[in-house]
């Protein structure tokens, strides 16, 4: 037997013995039997008491009453189904709510590489390169040179490494005999080294990689996984990346993804120089890869602070390097010109994100933080009304003799149970959030709530059971051992400060209420502008898809593409057909600055000279249904060796050439020497994104132009825009057997994902409010029900008086108007700096348009009338006899 | 009562004390429950009575700390009992706790000897 789970059998069993003793001496001293037996008994006294206190004792007294307790509690919920389903409900959705954002807020704005001294990472941005220059992200990228100059600073940085992907999305590859698809990044040779990654397997790159542009890559654990099933002999495989044979030399080790922005990066190879493999997957521009391109600023930058080092100090140092080096193959700057500023930022979460998702994320966290607020009154509050009337059973248990210590740990342990099962749901309900969250923020790194999210949702829970514990300890205690001998109701609950609680309760969720509401409104109004913007053309049967033929030369382009569209005209049902260079509703857009006429037209000070360019086929306006205000189209009669002709829409004209004609006028970047004869102006149209304001167009005749690469086409059909895609498919696979369709959609819905995130965004903050007018409205009427229902017998005395109905439902209802009111006193002045707050993602509504706020101001007012009318009619409806007779 | 003296000469228990007088108690061999009682009470000249209820609890705590162990025997009249005996730690937890005892009575009776009062006494 074991020691500690000595049975109170053996423990009764010693007690008798010693009994038995002692009756033998006593008997030896000379008792007689009968005496010697009552003698003992009572010196020993209570038998029972011991084996209790042994009992108590044992190591297993203190689970033993933990378990009863635990029984008690569930019994005691059990009994309270409503109560219990409604508080575990409110506390997953405010809980889960709350970790879900909480998760993604993480990772795109806190979380840190999961590298060693991760703290000394910084990324390299600067302000828009100089003049002349093309970027891929005009604050992000850096030329070869730049490049080259900062890493050869043994200044304040210990490493500047340079990565940049090899395609805009994945690249092509080939492992057995089947191509795929897969991220691949281009990197420089201290790029594992300097970002302290280590490999699990093989090795990383050295510098004599990066010079040789050796052909070996480095393969994630993700990658491995998936694509290797962790094959241990993984290294030595031959993996080819369009078609360049490339040996895997190492794994990178567990946890790193890569540098790219919410992706997740497949394999990494050192910088090469060739043209299969150039930077972003772009053809060579005027031959020359990035290396030797200086003006194409497109690799990324991260580097590595000396210990002790500051930001500042390293700048310091750098920036004189770098502004040199930025003006490399563009002559001396011109004294005018703003020269390009480096400055670091630390490399936590996706700093690039910041702007389009770390404004929403962070309103999105308020919001939710409110509804975990409102979430926390309402249970709070469920307690208090459940304890007040559960205050004779208390203090029945104080009258029998229950310390403090013992309703402590029965309250605690009921708020215990009800956090646990809420927590639990929480949790199912925030791994579906977080997803669709993930699917928002359009991350593919992993995205799993980590462990500070953990902790995150267990300080909320712990706080919650400390106050839900100890809020109703109070009113437990309030009412002493005496109340259970009184018997009326008007008695127990006339002398409790609470019900000013429960008011300042009501008014805080009223308050919320509206502020919420009022947010919901403005995103959902601005949603409704969005969806229902004009794009300047009918998107009714338009159908778009990219090909990228095999193309050597500029005829041969111009021939394919010619015949193409020829093709496609004559199938069946196809009105009319257009390419162009960028796929229009894609995001993309080719920025340059324009002279007219041969010099930078003059502009308001302020003013932008920017223009978006795009190349595209004869018929493409046709097709979109654009109207053209002056001048003509493009037309098949335009070829390479007629005069180079564009096209310009209306805000061209009023920003560049206002007043005048522009019909005539030549135009050209200041880059490409390519100078275009105006022959056309189009009405605005939406170009790149739905929500963008007009900006100045200009369009190139894709037969002049001598780049020709992939292309998209735009086709207007009768009927079922996708229905035409296999026979569009047919046709470009007779002249082309290898040539798949790329992103086939229909126009419409290539625009609607540019509004993707704002729909998501405002969808998010109109449940968020739903949810929290549903949480109101139950706290509501649980709260105005609880109150009534303790006001019974005083109804009942007051209509034995002689009150009318009308009279008593007025009294409640005036009651909860009077609180509605202040609620939504406080409310709207709240929601006006919300609405502030909210300016930037708003479109088409303004922050203080009054629909909103009369309609969160409507709804919160009907939430209040519904939940009290109802308790109201139902206390006046009570005979006044029942009423008085309740108790 | 012949065993029992009466209620204004008993002193009740410092605590942690009854602790040090079980032990004791055992050091000259294994002893039942009641027997340990007894001893305590005879050896103070029945100035301690020990309650049972503290004894029992403090037998348990000694137990689970593992200065006692015990083990079911046969009384001298052949009553079946339960033996407690000195563990090897108790007996070091003995020799610790009693050196300690005579610290504390030394010197609280270096305060209580000295002075008026003493002197009054022996006079």
């Amino acid at each position: 037997m074991f020691k500690q789970k000595r049975s109170a059998e053996d423990f009764a069993e010693e007690l008798q013995a010693h009994i038995q003793l002692e009756v033998d001496e006593l008997r030896l001293e000379g008792m007689s039997e009968e005496e010697a037996r009552r003698q003992a008994r009572r010196k020993f006294g209570s038998v029972r008491r011991e084996q209790e206190h042994f009992y108590m004792q044992g190591r297993w007294g203190w689970l033993d009453k933990c378990l009863r307790d635990l029984k008690h509690a569930f019994r005691s919920l059990l009994a309270s189904p409503a109560f219990t389903i409604t508080a575990v409900v409110t506390l997953a959705l405010g809980v889960g709510a709350n970790t879900a954002v909480f998760s993604v807020m993480h990772t795109v704005l806190l979380r840190t590489l999961p590298v060693k001294d991760a703290d000394r990472l910084v990324y390299l941005w600067t302000t828009p390169p100089p003049h002349g220059t093309g970027t891929v992200n005009k604050n992000e990228t850096f030329s070869y040179p730049v490049y080259d100059a900062l890493r050869n600073q043994n200044g304040g940085m210990e490493a500047v490494m340079a990565y940049v992907p090899l395609s805009g999305s994945k690249v092509g590859v080939r492992i057995g005999a089947q191509p795929e698809e897969a991220e691949g990044d281009m990197v420089s040779g201290d790029f594992f080294s300097g970002l302290g990654v280590s490999l699990q397997r093989g090795r990383g790159f050295t510098a004599g990689d990066e010079k040789d542009h050796a052909p070996l890559a480095v393969i994630s654990n993700d990658y491995w996984t998936r694509r290797f099933s962790r094959d241990p002999d993984v290294l030595g495989t031959t993996l080819y990346v369009n078609g360049v044979g490339l040996t895997i030399v190492g794994v990178a080790e567990r946890g790193f993804e890569g540098l790219e922005a919410g992706r997740s990066t497949d394999f990494w190879i050192p910088l090469q120089s060739r043209p299969e493999l150039n930077a972003w997957g772009n053809p060579l521009d005027e031959g020359k890869t990035y290396m030797a391109n200086p003006t194409w600023w497109c690799l990324r930058l991260i580097g590595r602070l000396r210990p002790g080092v500051t930001k500042a100090q390293a700048v310091a140092q750098l920036q004189p390097v770098f502004q040199a080096a930025a003006y490399t193959g563009l002559g001396t700057p011109s004294p005018g010109d703003k020269k390009p500023v480096l400055n670091l930022v630390d490399a936590k979460g996706f700093p690039s994100y910041g702007e389009e998702y770390g404004r929403p994320l962070r309103l999105l966290m308020g919001l939710v933080g409110l509804v975990l607020l409102i979430a926390l009154t309402n249970v709070a509050m469920l307690l208090m009304a459940r304890n007040a009337t559960r205050q004779r059973e208390f203090s029945m248990k104080l009258a029998l003799g229950a310390g403090r210590g013992d309703f402590l740990r029965q309250l605690l342990t009921e708020s215990l149970l009800l956090v646990t099962a809420g927590g639990l749901l929480a949790w199912l309900f925030a791994i579906y959030a977080t997803r669709a969250l993930g699917a928002w923020a359009q991350i593919e790194s992993s995205l799993a709530p980590d462990g500070a999210v953990l902790r995150f949702t267990a300080a909320v829970l712990a706080v919650a059971v400390v106050l839900f514990g100890a809020v109703p300890l109070r009113t437990a205690l309030a009412g002493g051992p005496s109340l259970a001998i009184k018997t009326s109701a008007v008695v127990s609950g006339a002398d409790t400060g609470k019900t000013r609680m429960g008011r300042v309760f009501v008014v805080l969720q009223m308050t919320v209420c509206v502020v919420l509401l009022v947010a919901a409104g403005l995103l959902i109004r601005t949603l409704r502008d969005l969806e229902n913007t004009p794009l300047g053309f009918s998107t009714d049967g338009l159908v778009v898809f990219g090909v990228k033929p095999q193309i050597h030369s500029p005829e041969q382009g111009r021939e394919f593409y010619c015949n193409l569209t020829a093709k496609l005209q004559q199938l069946p049902g196809v009105e009319s057909v257009g390419v162009m260079m960028w796929r229009i509703g894609s995001w993309s857009s080719n920025n340059n600055e324009m002279l007219v006429d041969g010099k930078l037209p003059d502009v308001p000070s302020g003013g932008s000279r920017t223009v978006r360019t795009n190349v595209v086929g004869p018929g493409f306006f046709r097709t979109l249904e654009v109207p053209m205000l002056a001048g003509r189209e493009f037309a098949d009669s335009d070829t390479v060796s007629s005069r180079h002709v564009g096209i310009i829409n209306e805000e061209f004209a009023r920003r560049f050439l206002p007043g005048q004609n522009p019909l005539g006028h030549v135009i050209d970047t200041e880059r490409r020497n390519f100078p275009i004869t105006i022959v056309g102006v189009v009405k605005n149209h939406k170009y790149r994104s739905i929500d963008e304001e007009p900006i100045p167009m200009a369009w190139y005749e894709y037969a002049q132009i001598p780049v020709i690469g992939r292309m998209d086409v735009e086709m207007r059909v009768h009927g079922e825009p996708l229905a035409i895609l296999p026979a569009a498919r047919k046709v470009v696979q007779q002249m082309d057997p290898d040539l798949p369709l790329i992103q086939p959609m229909t126009q419409r819905a290539q625009y609607d994902l540019t509004i993707s995130s704002q729909v998501l965004f405002a969808r998010l903050a109109g449940f968020f409010g739903l949810l929290a007018v549903v949480l109101v409205a139950a706290g509501l009427y649980g709260a105005l029900a609880y109150r009534v229902s303790r006001r019974t017998a005083e109804i009942g005395i007051r209509m034995a008086m002689g009150a009318r109905r009308g009279q008593v439902v007025w009294m409640i209802l005036k009651d909860s108007l009077v609180l509605t009111a202040i609620g939504v006193a406080a409310g709207v002045p709240s929601a006006m700096l919300v609405g502030r707050a909210l300016a930037s993602s708003l479109y088409g509504v303004t922050p203080l348009d009054g629909t909103s706020y009369a309609l969160a101001v409507a709804g919160v007012v009907c939430v209040a009338l519904a939940a009290s009318a109802l308790p109201a009619s139902r206390a006046a409806a009570v005979e006044p006899l029942t009423a008085l007779r309740t108790e | 009562m012949s065993t029992r003296a009466s209620n204004d000469d008993r002193i009740s228990l410092l605590q942690g004390t009854l602790d040090l007088l079980i032990l004791k108690s055992l050091v000259f061999g294994p002893c039942h429950g009641q027997g340990i009682a007894r001893t305590i009470q005879r050896q103070s000249e029945d100035v301690f009575l020990v309650e049972h209820g503290s004894l029992y609890v403090a037998l348990q705590r000694l137990e689970e700390k593992k200065w006692i162990r015990a083990k079911w025997g046969l009384s001298e009249n052949n009553r079946k009992a339960r033996f407690y005996s000195l563990t090897h730690q108790g007996r070091e937890q003995l020799a610790e706790k009693a050196a300690q005892w005579r610290r504390l009575t030394r010197a609280v009776g270096l305060i209580v000897d000295a002075g008026p009062a003493a002197q009054a006494e022996e006079a």
